[in-house]
């Protein structure tokens, strides 16, 4: 994969990394290596989040009852991990979520330069 | 593998000991578990492998409002910036380890030597010559005395280790806990060998003075006795210092933080403060009671009873507190 010049600046996407944690887990439960492996892939290795940002997103999350962990060995009777799903809360908070983004999306892209293709798309 | 399980665990090495990050750590030695079996699956070398999950594990920082440890990281970047608490390195412990081994040599050479010294106005009594016995009696003394100074003086060096604040991290405690699985026959022999032969030193003053046709039959006895007597406590002092060593590195970590837990259970703490204090005075106050008992009366032939009597005590004082607070822990 060829290196990014410009890095995502934490501050950015800290607000959307629990819009990419719920995006896959209304796709099914999951732990943790396995969603920081798929927000990779689906990235193209754009993004790589930290384990420590993943974790303290997982348990924030919890507490506000936007997901639920369990402990389960998963399909393959392997070992046990914590799993977790997304609860009726959290598909309503990804929902707020995605139409909070178009917004900040919309607002923000009205003021990048160069960025008209978006922009018409968008504003059309 | 290894490693990575040690960067974490200096990462939450100062961390508190609260279910919420003991659960914490689990969870992301999960992730990095399953990281680096995938990356290694992939055809990674074990550096590349560890090497990217380390670099991607991010930071403490993040975790501090949910788990609730804004003091701890403060405070732990505060120290980093001021006082650090210092780490020690397992090549450090190894010197250290081989330094106790010399004092211990030495601690138990001297007390040996000042029983031992008892002899002298005993065997010289028994020819009418009681001042030059007791001159070689102070001789012996000195000597200890003299190695009492040069150990004291060498231990200066590692007085950090039990003064400032310290931090092992997992695998040199893992080291210091086999070093003292290891050791720990050896100190068990030890302390029965001397305990059984301060127990029969008697009994050679019986059997000697039972015999009627030597008049210095009972001298011989209570220059035995002393041997004897001397040897055991050798033996306690060498095995008991070693092992004091080891446990005091092993006590090194802050006991509330998670370092504090690597080896919780192969810690056993004297009974607080106060129980290594009596430790500490016991030979000494011994020795005292001893010298100023023998001086006031000049009676050496009765005054050497202190030494059974203190050699059995110091088994039965420190067992006891050692139980104790292994109970507590």
């Amino acid at each position: 994969m060829p290196e990014n010049n410009t890095a995502i600046s934490s501050d950015v996407i800290r607000g959307y990394n629990d819009t990419m944690i719920l995006h896959i887990l209304r796709q099914g439960p999951s732990y943790g290596y396995e969603i920081s492996k798929r927000i990779r892939s689906i990235t193209e290795d754009k993004y790589i989040i930290k384990e420590t940002t993943l974790y303290s997103a997982f348990t924030r999350m919890e507490k506000n009852n936007y997901i639920r962990s369990y402990e389960d060995s998963g399909d393959t009777g392997g070992k046990k991990r914590t799993y977790y799903r997304i609860t009726e809360e959290g598909q309503r908070y990804y929902n707020e979520k995605c139409a909070e983004w178009e917004l900040t999306k919309d607002v923000v892209q009205r003021f990048i330069e160069g960025g008209e293709h978006g922009n018409d798309q968008k504003l059309s | 593998m290894e490693t990575i399980k040690n960067y974490l665990e200096q990462m939450f090495a100062n961390m508190p000991r609260t279910p919420e990050v003991l659960r914490a750590k689990q969870e992301l030695l999960q992730m990095m578990e399953d990281k680096y079996n995938e990356l290694i699956s992939e055809g990674k070398t074990e550096n590349e492998a560890v090497g990217t999950v380390i670099s991607e594990f991010g930071n403490l920082d993040e975790l501090a409002d949910v788990l609730n440890i804004h003091q701890e990281i403060e405070q732990e970047h505060s120290l980093v910036e001021s006082a650090p608490r210092r780490t020690l390195i397992l090549d450090e412990v190894k010197d250290f380890l081989a330094f106790c081994v010399t004092r211990a040599n030495g601690l138990a050479l001297g007390v040996a030597l000042i029983i031992l010294s008892v002899n002298a106005p005993i065997l010289f009594d028994a020819i009418h010559m009681t001042a030059v016995g007791v001159a070689l009696m102070f001789l012996l003394i000195l000597t200890a005395v003299a190695i009492f100074i040069i150990i004291a003086f060498n231990s200066q060096k590692w007085d950090y280790i039990s003064k400032e604040p310290c931090n092992i991290d997992f695998a040199t405690s893992n080291y210091i806990s086999e070093a003292k699985e290891q050791f720990r026959s050896s100190y068990v022999a030890k302390i029965t060998v001397g305990v059984l032969l301060c127990a029969a030193s008697w009994i050679p003053v019986l059997v000697l003075s039972s015999i009627p046709s030597t008049s210095l039959g009972p001298t011989v006895g209570i220059v035995v006795l002393l041997i004897m007597v001397a040897v055991g406590v050798y033996l306690f002092v060498h095995a008991g210092t070693i092992m004091n060593s080891l446990n005091l590195l092993l006590k090194v970590n802050d006991r509330e933080t998670v370092s504090g837990s690597y080896n919780e259970n192969a810690v056993p703490h004297y009974n607080g403060k106060s129980g290594e204090r009596i430790i500490s005075i016991y030979w000494p106050t011994v020795r005292s009671i001893y010298l100023i008992w023998s001086f006031l009366t000049f009676q050496w032939w009765k005054t050497w009873i202190i030494w059974p009597v203190a050699g059995i005590t110091y088994a039965i004082i420190s067992s006891l507190l050692r139980d104790k607070s292994t109970d507590q822990a």
